[in-house]
């Protein structure tokens, strides 16, 4: 092997490394930093086969069920129960919630699972239903058989 | 030739790109319709909207093709719609049956009385004319989400068996009407 | 009847732009004069029945006109008249006027101000531009009418501008990101317009380099005060929120900042050209992709008033045609640019290339990170979103070889430095950079690692752009001429640079200094309470009402003093809630208090039982420095558009004058005896 082409392998092995460290580096970044979407259901029952983990970040969609808005009369902590078609899901926020926060609308949250069924959001995200419904949560409401909220309040 | 495949990778690139640009347009979720489409109506039993005493049943729309079109007096996408609505009903004889929420039921804007409500809709079917048979009362507005109705105006096309065929999202104009709508609606009365 | 007259003037502006497709372009293929002469008036053409159609839309706002329908969407009696000539571009259909508005504006420019540039070329861009232009109008006139009637029903009143939008910052936000997403499309029409004629000499890159300094220079603005207008008016404090809308607009603006780069080291050195014609072809593409992603509701859903999907088809079909037809060419042109100037490993050039290669790194991970949770739904795996942390973590990494490159890149010579020259100035920028990041975190409390590199990576900009100004003035000029000669001794484009490097510095202060040190509490708090926060103590005094046109709501009343005593005050701030009625939507303006160390923010949130009510404080240290740093790096940009060299004109007279004296021009000759001559050199 000539020194030239010495010097032109040395080069392109240093490409391909740096290439590959930065895809790596990218790729554990994202997989630290995808935020998979949920509803209610799936996280108590799994989505897919698999159960969220505990511990793991998430975004959660669901509506919040009227009259389990509990505030912390001597701070801004709130906690509020979502729904979508069965079972229920407790989320605890501390900070102020978005201007179109109600009882029975759709929200969507992004925080960390700590229990199996209980998740500390840091973002609460509202908008008004007739004019706006994330996406995802759009999606995933179509055609499902709704359980009125109070009915599951009742039943459990 | 080794440099053109070099010179390749963009396009390459832009081609799958596209194709997965193209897939995401039809998977829009405006686009994915319900599972209800060729399915009979979730069963329900509400009140008429003027006569509350009147339950209505999905029997309702057993019988003639029906556009079922989900509206409230807050919607004003609803309110541009009306007028051809109406004109659809009095031109084409089409029957639309509202399903009627109200937003204003939402305890932080103050709870609203059903005469309130009454009075606010015959104002606007005033206004803007009145294409509906009758208004079906969503009360407590979960019979809109067991439609997985996203929002107002939302229409539904119903055939003679009371089977849903067709969900339109958005507002009803003529270009939607003669284009999207009409074709299905006329052969559904022509069976 | 005179909405019916602007669509009317939005078919011929169409007809226009076939014409100017054919002709020109037909003219120079076929070096028929004639018909390349048709380029300019055609152009004009093509911008007066535009500017027409946009004028008619603008007047049916005002005076109201719900009859059309885009105009009842969108506007409202009760609305302010500024606002309703700015809700011309409040949605979908009169935001792409305004786009091909711009777009027409553009070309003429190119048309009037070409006069040095030979026939041929400009009738070959112009007639690029009017291919695109083509695109555009047909997709107005079909899928996206603006002047679209809802005669004989019309409502009585509008449905009211989205109250976001009811703001100043969103008057200009839109004109001008629109100015330079579209001014990329003049250096993409010089790119293509060389690779169509074959004529692959680094000329084109002379000619496109004042327009992507300009489109540039808006892009950064439009930014800018995109993230300016989040800031205040969303209510959260946050100014760069990595949503789809705003990496859709980062990513031409990272595209183009390396376009910038590419084609002065083409134009200066003719290398890199396939390189450079690819980044002019991707930041015309990334700005379409931009507008596709933004208008085609793939990435936000916009419930009411659903637009068909047929418009999303047919941008995606105009993307398809344009960029991959651009594409194409390049796949099939490419291989004959051929790089003619030799350079080392350490040089000028393999820095400028060095920070290309990371700006387009950078600029794969914003596209990845917006099109991810499409592609993973498509793929049927669910769901998913791309949080903030994985941008930011990704751009420190790319941010550090980055500005390495940046400083030592304008000390560094052409062809081949020599590292150890560099040394010395290396050390003294290390040594201050360090100290002064040191220094700078000795007035806050705690130290953290990442505001430390931050202030480090910041302060070796400025050093080694104080470094380079010396070493350029101490040069080239006899000591003997006083400092402030020498420094006006240095051409605008080279001050330019200059302040193009220097905004970038402040700019990344204020980002170290806000991310790291911002202080933020969310309250609860009663009229009459006090809450200390950052050295300030806030007194909340309480809420009175509001009203205004078209809104009503609160105002929350926060007085700021030195200390808990309340004997010294600050300042006195308010912040609104707002409601707009007919859109049923509520707003939150914040009560800002700004000075160049740091804003004060309050933000009012929900009532609470008690009296109380939710607010949000902040202390948002150096915030404003970063938009103090886009400004300046436009400014740079306008500074570098002012050098003589872009003097068209003038260049054109200075050629003549060689061409007389007989002087052999290379750059016009073709590329053989480019090749030749260079070889010949060497």
């Amino acid at each position: 092997m000539n020194p030239r082409r010495q010097k032109r392998l040395m080069g392109i092995s240093a490409i391909v490394l740096l290439v590959a460290a930065a895809v790596w580096m990218m790729l554990t970044a994202l997989s630290e930093n995808i935020d998979h979407f949920y509803t209610p259901s799936e996280i108590v029952e799994g989505k897919n086969g698999a159960m969220p983990q505990v511990g793991q970040r998430l975004r959660i969609g669901g509506m919040v069920v009227p009259g389990t808005v509990n505030r912390d009369p001597d701070t801004l902590a709130v906690s509020f129960d979502l729904v979508d078609v069965g079972p229920i899901v407790t989320v605890s926020y501390n900070g102020i919630l978005p201007d179109l926060f109600r009882e029975g609308q759709g929200i969507v949250a992004t925080g960390r699972l700590t229990e199996f069924d209980f998740i500390v959001a840091e973002e609460v995200l509202a908008k008004h239903d007739e004019e706006y419904m994330p996406p995802e949560l759009a999606e995933k409401m179509k055609g499902i058989k709704h359980v009125k909220p109070q009915n599951i309040g009742a039943g459990q | 030739m080794r440099k053109v495949t070099i010179f390749m990778i963009p396009l390459t690139m832009f081609v799958v790109l596209s194709i997965f640009l193209y897939k995401g347009l039809y998977s829009d979720p405006r686009q994915l319709d319900s599972s209800l489409i060729n399915q009979p109506l979730p069963p329900f039993s509400l009140p008429d909207l003027m006569q509350p005493e009147v339950t209505h049943t999905p029997d309702v729309f057993k019988g003639d093709v029906t556009l079922m079109n989900v509206w409230g007096v807050w919607c004003v996408t609803c309110a541009v719609e009306l007028p051809y609505l109406t004109q659809l009903r009095e031109e084409q004889g089409v029957r639309i049956v509202g399903l009627y929420y109200d937003q204003d039921t939402d305890p932080d804007f103050g709870i609203k009385s059903i005469p309130t409500i009454q009075k606010e809709v015959e104002v606007k079917l005033g206004q803007l004319g009145n294409p509906y048979a009758f208004n079906i009362f969503d009360v407590k507005r979960d019979y809109s989400l067991d439609l997985g109705v996203t929002g107002a105006p939302e229409t539904f096309l119903i055939d003679k068996q009371g089977v849903v065929r067709m969900h339109h999202i958005g507002d009803i104009n003529p270009r939607v009407w003669n284009n999207k709508i009409a074709p299905l609606y006329n052969q559904l009365v022509a069976e | 009847m005179f909405a019916e007259l602007g669509h009317f003037s939005l078919i011929l502006a169409l007809l226009m732009s076939m014409l100017l497709a054919i002709y020109p372009l037909w003219g120079a293929q076929k070096n028929h004069q004639q018909m390349m002469a048709t380029a300019k008036p055609l152009a004009i053409g093509m911008f007066l029945f535009t500017a027409f159609s946009y004028v008619a839309l603008t007047y049916a706002f005002y005076t109201d006109d719900f009859s059309i329908a885009y105009v009842a969407h969108h506007s409202n009696s009760l609305l302010p008249w500024y606002y309703k000539i700015t809700a011309v571009w409040g949605g979908h259909e009169g935001s792409f006027l305004l786009w091909v508005l711009i777009f027409a504006i553009w070309t003429v420019a190119v048309a009037l101000l070409s006069d040095g540039i030979p026939k041929a070329m400009v009738a070959r861009v112009l007639s690029i531009l009017g291919m695109v232009a083509i695109g555009f109008y047909l997709f107005m006139l079909w899928a996206s009418n603006p002047f679209e009637s809802l005669l004989p029903f019309y409502p009585v009143d509008g449905r009211d501008l989205n109250p976001l939008l009811q703001d100043f910052g969103m008057i200009i936000h839109p004109p001008m990101l629109y100015m330079g997403y579209v001014g990329f499309s003049v250096a993409f029409a010089f790119a293509i317009a060389a690779l169509i004629s074959g004529q692959l000499d680094s000329t084109w890159a002379r000619w496109s380099r004042p327009w992507t300094i300009a489109a540039w220079g808006f892009l950064t603005v439009g930014i800018a005060l995109g993230s300016w207008w989040a800031y205040y008016e969303l209510g959260w404090g946050g100014w760069w929120f990595w949503d789809p809308v705003e990496n859709a607009s980062f990513m031409p603006w990272l595209i183009g900042t390396a376009l910038m780069h590419s084609l002065a080291v083409t134009e200066k050195r003719k290398i890199f050209k396939s390189w450079t014609v690819l980044l002019a072809i991707s930041a015309f593409s990334l700005s379409l992709l931009g507008t596709f992603l933004v208008r085609s509701g793939i990435l936000v859903s916009v419930h009411s008033f659903a637009s068909d999907p047929t418009r999303g088809l047919f941008i995606l079909a105009l993307l398809g045609i344009v960029i991959g037809g651009s594409l194409i060419l390049y796949a099939v042109r490419a291989p004959q640019l051929k790089s003619v100037g030799r350079y080392e490993w350490f040089s000028r050039e393999v820095m400028l290339i060095g920070n290309n290669l990371l700006l387009t790194a950078a600029t794969m991970v914003v596209l990845l990170g917006t099109l991810l949770p499409l592609v993973h739904k498509e793929l049927g795996l669910g769901s998913i979103s791309i949080g903030a942390p994985f941008f930011n973590e990704m751009f420190v990494y790319l941010i550090v070889p980055f500005v390495l490159l940046l400083a030592i890149g304008p000390l560094s010579r052409w062809k081949r430095q020599s590292p150890k020259a560099l040394q010395k100035h290396l050390i003294v920028a290390f040594a201050i950079s360090v100290s002064a990041a040191f220094l700078i975190q000795a007035s806050y409390d705690q130290m953290t690692y990442m505001a430390t590199l931050g202030l480090v990576l910041s302060g070796w900009i400025f050093v080694s752009t104080i470094q380079e100004i010396m070493q350029r003035t101490d040069a080239s000029h006899n000591k003997e001429r006083s400092l402030l000669k020498r420094l006006t001794s240095l051409t605008p484009s080279h001050w330019g640079m200059v302040f193009g490097h220097i905004g970038f510095a402040v700019m990344l202060i204020g980002i170290t200094l806000v991310s790291n040190y911002e202080e933020e509490k969310d309250l609860r708090m009663r009229p009459g309470d006090v809450v200390e926060l950052g050295g300030y103590a806030f007194q909340f005094t309480g809420v009175r009402d509001l009203v205004g046109p078209n809104y009503s709501g609160h105002v929350g009343i926060v007085d700021v003093y030195t200390d808990t005593s309340l004997s010294e005050k600050v300042t006195h701030l308010e912040a609104e809630k707002r409601f707009y009625p007919v859109q049923r939507t509520s707003m939150t303006e914040a009560g800002i208090d700004s000075g160049i160390s740091r804003d004060l923010f309050v933000a009012l949130g929900e009532q609470l039982n008690n009296g109380a009510w939710a607010l949000r404080l902040y202390i948002k240290p150096f915030v404003n420095w970063i938009w103090a740093g886009a400004f300046l790096m436009a400014f740079g940009g306008v500074l570098s558009m002012c050098d003589k060299r872009y003097r068209m004109a003038k260049v054109a007279k200075v050629k003549q004058r060689f061409a007389k004296l007989a002087t052999p021009d290379v750059e016009a000759s073709n590329v053989a005896t480019a090749q030749k001559v260079s070889q010949g050199q060497a």
